[in-house]
């Protein structure tokens, strides 16, 4: 009995929680984006020359707003760029993912049983090898990079888009304007990319966001061990490395690399649980 | 149950052998010649073929993936082209660094996911159950490694409670290999903590929406012992299968903070033999991890089979 009165006022509160979390992350990314972009065009520094004279300037610095690190390099200027790495390497990784997880996911729903229990297994068996791991094995044999670090990442979220998918398109899959459709004999392809796709679109919007901020913090973990993207590209994760074996935990040049890293992660996620709410009213009750 | 068992035992050794051949023909056919690829890029031609005879890279693949694959059944899993040190003694001396390191981290982790998921759940209108699913929303975007040097920023330099890294092994001194773990299992636990708690907190809202909650309820039950008598056993089918899922995340959050906190364990030793292209080390190494996460994951689906028997009697 005490059910009935609680629900109604929660309603609209609950709705101006979702636009707040949506406007959040639309803002943070949008910011993150632009300041990735801004660094084709300017920089305050060229982010990779050393300058002995001003090393470990602190924050507020003139000409450098963030400071400088052990060897004189501006933070700002390192931190765009990484920007822009994180952005390339987190989107594409997450692209190629969606790209192959969406052909498996549809074929496991739409080509019978056998191609849904290869898939589904193969996707399962994935899943269970540690990505950490395969990173490292792939950064052992062709190198590492930020295309090893690409590679890693699709082969590590492939099987989880894959799924995520397939369970949406097998839903879709099961609608009357599906069975009319086979009923005017259309044929499967047809089937997939007109009826069952855009209707799977929402997920593969809100995965694709979700896995994107996955990839940069996959990324970060990767180059701060070394094995992800080297210089003269530039990497938040690296950035930390060198702060801590350059200069020591203790300096707050392992300050900034870190907040950019949450600060963006935790934009992409309020944007993709924002999302989820507008896209997917069904999985959105859940989360 | 055994035709359920069978088929979870049939899938992980099918899991097992499908691992092993794509990172066999991941490392030897993305790595092109091993030989070549451990001697650097000055090595004769004589040198690298020498090399290749000695350790039989010259002969076919299967070939190859087979004697590596029988080995490692039998326990042998190669040694080290360049110490000549078998990689089984280099993993044991690891594990006692690593295995205490990724359980307490796990067990942490639980601790505390399962309460702060369910309060947060049962109580989402009140300030504190929104603070924790800020929190745990924040945690997820930590990086685990950021996480350990803010802690050992704050314990290890400024507190001086515990050291920022090192080790000292359990033989020297119990004391202190229980001091150098704590705040990296700390920093695990937490990040983890914060993932897992997202899951338990979606697990319970979704289970105190069904109708058989619904039912105890009406049956004049409080919604804390519907969820004890209920709930909690439905809900731990979905939370058991994320445990394990998340143990692979677990494995990578602790070849970091290995590196964070200098530890010389497993995922250091890889890190190592990465850097120095010891292929056969690699492979082996990540083998056992493999294996050993599609036994955690064989355990869990066994233990749905327990815990739900609607799933050990379908099909």
């Amino acid at each position: 009995m005490t059910i009935a009165p609680t629900a109604t006022p929660a309603k609209p509160r609950r709705r101006r929680r979702r636009n707040l979390t949506l406007t959040i992350g639309i803002v943070v990314t949008a910011a993150f984006m632009a300041m990735a972009l801004a660094s084709f065009f300017y920089l305050p520094h060229n982010p990779n020359v050393p300058r002995i004279p001003d090393r470990l300037l602190p924050a507020g610095s003139p000409g450098y707003l963030l400071g400088t690190d052990a060897l004189g390099r501006d933070i700002f200027s390192q931190l765009m760029v990484g920007a822009r790495t994180s952005l390339t390497v987190g989107a594409g990784g997450a692209l190629i993912s969606l790209v192959i997880g969406t052909i498996a996911g549809l074929s496991a729903a739409a080509f019978g049983r056998v191609a849904d229990e290869t898939i589904s297994r193969g996707a399962d068996i994935m899943l269970s090898i540690p990505g950490m791991v395969t990173a490292l094995v792939l950064a052992a044999t062709i190198g590492s990079g930020a295309l090893t670090t690409i590679l890693a990442l699709s082969a590590f979220f492939t099987p989880s888009f894959t799924r995520v998918i397939r369970s949406a398109a097998l839903s879709v899959m099961q609608e009357d304007f599906i069975t009319a459709a086979r009923l005017y004999d259309r044929p499967t392809w047809f089937i997939l990319l007109r009826h069952v796709l855009p209707n799977v679109a929402g997920v593969m919007i809100v995965q694709f966001t979700l896995y994107f901020a996955a990839g940069i913090l996959t990324e970060a973990g990767l180059s701060y061990l070394g094995v992800g993207v080297t210089r003269p590209s530039i990497s938040w994760g690296m950035m930390l490395n060198e702060a801590q074996q350059q200069v020591g935990i203790s300096s707050p040049l392992a300050m900034w690399p870190g907040l950019a890293i949450v600060i963006v992660v935790l934009g992409l996620n309020l944007l993709g649980d924002g999302l989820r709410d507008v896209l997917d009213p069904k999985l959105a009750r859940r989360a | 149950m055994p035709v359920y068992i069978a088929r979870k035992l049939a899938f992980f050794l099918l899991a097992v052998l499908v691992a092993s051949i794509a990172i066999f023909l991941l490392i030897r056919g993305a790595g092109g010649n091993v030989a070549a690829v451990i001697l650097g890029k000055d090595a004769t031609a004589e040198a690298i073929n020498a090399l290749a005879q000695q350790y039989g890279l010259d002969r076919p693949l299967f070939v190859q993936y087979f004697d590596w694959i029988g080995n490692l059944l039998q326990g042998d899993l190669g040694r080290s082209f360049r110490t000549n040190e078998p990689v089984t003694d280099l993993v044991v001396s690891r594990l006692s660094i690593s295995i205490p390191l990724c359980v307490s981290g796990l067990i942490l982790g639980l601790v505390i996911a399962i309460p702060a998921g369910t309060y947060s759940a049962l109580n989402s209108d009140k300030p504190l159950g929104a603070v924790i699913a800020l929190l745990s929303q924040v945690g997820i975007a930590v990086p685990v490694f950021w996480a350990g040097i803010l802690l050992s920023l704050l314990f290890g330099v400024r507190l001086g409670w515990l050291p920022t890294g090192g080790w000292t092994n359990w033989d020297v001194s119990l004391w202190g290999a229980v001091r150098s773990l704590v705040l990296p299992v700390i920093s695990l636990g937490l990040i983890l903590g914060a993932s897992l708690t997202r899951y338990v907190r979606s697990a319970v809202l979704d289970v105190m929406n069904q109708d058989y909650v619904r039912t105890a309820r009406a049956t004049g039950m409080t919604r804390m012992q519907a969820l004890l008598q209920v709930g909690l056993r439905n809900a731990a089918l979905p939370i058991a299968t994320v445990v394990g899922l998340q143990i692979a995340e677990l494995i990578g959050g602790t070849v970091i903070i290995e590196t964070v906190f200098s530890l010389p364990g497993l995922s250091r030793m890889i890190l190592a033999n990465v850097a120095a292209r010891e292929v056969i080390v690699v492979q082996s190494t990540v083998m056992l991890i493999i294996i050993f996460v599609m036994f955690i994951n064989l355990i869990v689906d066994l233990l749905y089979g327990v815990l739900d028997p609607r799933v050990r009697l379908a099909r």
